[in-house]
């Protein structure tokens, strides 16, 4: 078992150090931490805002950036709640499968989203889950080859793209929520009003928050990991255990910049946006927005997300992996010198941001059957 | 009424018409015969739709007094705005084809600025016509995605 970890991960770290990925891991940190800087943008629309891009590219080479944008996006949401108080982003092995496991696998997909679905939210979850299966039936029957609800259309024949629908029901939303609220991303932001002056952590400091990283970390890992659960979950549990394990006098300090408080929450959403690729690589299921939406993106390569994803393509599997380390190296590189610039970047406003993002969304869903027509 | 509820209300709708038209998927001769047809699965959905749907709209909501009304959840919300450029991405869609990649874009995002209230034409066309070009080059250019012309070019005899 370990010798086949281990070549994998060699085979991750040699797809992730060539020239092209290690520019696809970089750019796709910068654009990440930069999107997700943005107020009332969030790692699903970076990402969906990326894909068009990666079109071109090889399997390995897009889903690097694709990860490296999440990430990215996540770190950039971060440093977008912390300086200017708006979140950027809403959180802030199996190697014999038989039809029968895949069947109970995908018992599990669709059920685990009722799961986790919260009080009152089962009937919705389920609703939601059969619409999904309604539209899964538009297009040619694959047993019979009957068209069903296709209304004669030549491009309703395949089906609709997952890929489509969900950017249209995760990454759209968000841009027009910005738009149907117009308070919820004010028209710009003053970047001399954020006031930035000592970015760096103190040793004082770092004793203070060290012990709490460590905990969140595992912490918003394992809620990653959960499908269905995401990175908000991570974020708010970590604050909760943070805030239940404080000393009586640091509780109080809880949401007026604790910074055992802040560390926590920030460090259980980063990890849990990690977590959430475990259920995405091994099977298939993804286990936020996000990861939906890269879902789509292996489904337009021509690459079936599930539990042979590692033995057929063992080059994107452990590059996405081995290229998180590289990508996590390259954003506190990025991030810790760059904060007072990004920060100016906050200043587009939202007249002309609206129209990018929804130009982006366009675009791809317009490019989409052509390159997958073509794969 | 609760914004659930108008919800429900609406994938009820949604699943009768799912399952009328359900009934009209054809059938050959042969699979008529069968016990498990192409009609079979959205049977089911549709009926599982239904009485999902059903079961939302006459339970009692859960914490009622937590839940807004459907007034409330739409309280102040640009929908005139929203509703344009919906209909703007949809006339992008429609006439990129025609129009190309580079005029399409640039005519969609010019009108996008200018529905949310930007005048500034110089700002407009800036923005516009960088990211445009920019996109235009590194797509076919660099990561060599073939992007067709418009075919107004060729109508024209431009091409």
């Amino acid at each position: 078992m370990w010798e086949g970890m281990i070549n994998g991960m060699m085979t991750g770290i040699t797809t992730t150090m060539i020239p092209i990925n290690i520019a696809m891991v970089l750019f796709g940190c910068f654009a990440g931490s930069f999107i997700g800087m943005l107020p009332g943008l969030g790692p699903i629309t970076a990402v969906a805002l990326l894909i068009p891009v990666t079109y071109a590219l090889d399997p390995a080479s897009g889903m690097v950036l694709l990860a490296g944008v999440y990430y990215g996006a996540i770190f950039g949401g971060s440093t977008c709640s912390i300086l200017i108080n708006a979140p950027g982003e809403a959180a802030t092995v199996a190697t014999s499968f038989q039809s029968a496991d895949y069947f109970a696998l995908m018992i599990l997909g669709l059920t685990a989203v009722s799961a986790f679905a919260g009080h009152g939210g089962v009937l919705k979850a389920l609703l939601m889950v059969v619409l999904g299966l309604m539209l899964s039936t538009v297009g040619t029957d694959q047993t019979s080859g009957t068209q069903r609800f296709t209304f004669g259309s030549l491009e309703l024949l395949d089906g609709i793209e997952f890929l489509l629908l969900a950017m249209a029901t995760f990454a759209l939303t968000e841009a027009l929520f910005i738009i149907l609220n117009k308070d919820a991303a004010s028209d710009s932001f003053n970047p001399k009003s954020i006031g930035i002056s000592n970015l760096k952590v103190t040793k004082k400091e770092f004793k203070l928050i060290y012990p709490s990283i460590l905990r969140s970390s595992f912490l918003g890992f394992f809620i990653g990991v959960l499908p269905g659960a995401g990175a908000t979950l991570g974020s708010f549990m970590s604050y909760g255990m943070e805030r239940n394990l404080a000393p009586p006098e640091e509780q109080k300090k809880f949401g007026k910049g604790s910074l055992r408080g802040l560390a926590a929450p920030e460090t259980g959403n980063n990890a849990a946006s990690s977590g959430s690729f475990v259920p995405l690589l091994t099977l298939g299921i993804p286990g936020s927005g996000t990861t939906a939406v890269m879902l789509g993106a292996l489904i337009a390569y021509g690459i079936e997300p599930g539990p042979r994803m590692f033995i057929d393509r063992p080059d994107v599997f452990w590059a996405v992996i081995m290229s998180m380390y590289l990508g996590n190296v390259f954003l506190l590189i990025l991030n810790l010198p760059l904060i007072p610039y990004f920060a100016r970047l906050l200043a587009i406003p939202r007249n002309l941001m609206v129209p990018i993002i929804l130009f982006f969304h366009s675009w791809a869903s317009t490019l989409l059957p052509l390159t997958t027509s073509t794969s | 009424m609760a914004w659930e509820k108008v919800g429900a209300l609406v994938m009820l709708l949604f699943s009768i018409a799912y399952g009328l038209l359900a009934t009209k998927i054809p059938l050959s001769f042969l699979a008529q015969q069968e016990t498990f047809t192409s009609r079979t699965m959205p049977y089911a959905l549709a009926i599982m739709g239904g009485i999902l749907s059903f079961l939302m709209l006459v339970l009692p909501t859960v914490n009622p007094s937590g839940k807004k009304t459907l007034a409330q959840e739409t309280r102040g919300m640009e929908w005139s705005t929203a509703i344009l450029l919906v209909a703007m991405m949809l006339v992008y869609g429609l006439t990129m084809k025609w129009l190309g990649f580079i005029l399409a874009s640039i005519i969609f995002l010019l009108a996008g600025f200018y529905v949310l209230g930007e005048r500034r034409i110089q700002r407009m066309l800036f923005t516009a016509v960088l990211l445009v070009v920019g996109l235009w080059g590194i797509m076919s250019m660099l990561l060599g995605v073939y992007i067709a012309p418009g075919e107004i070019f060729y109508h024209l005899g431009i091409l």
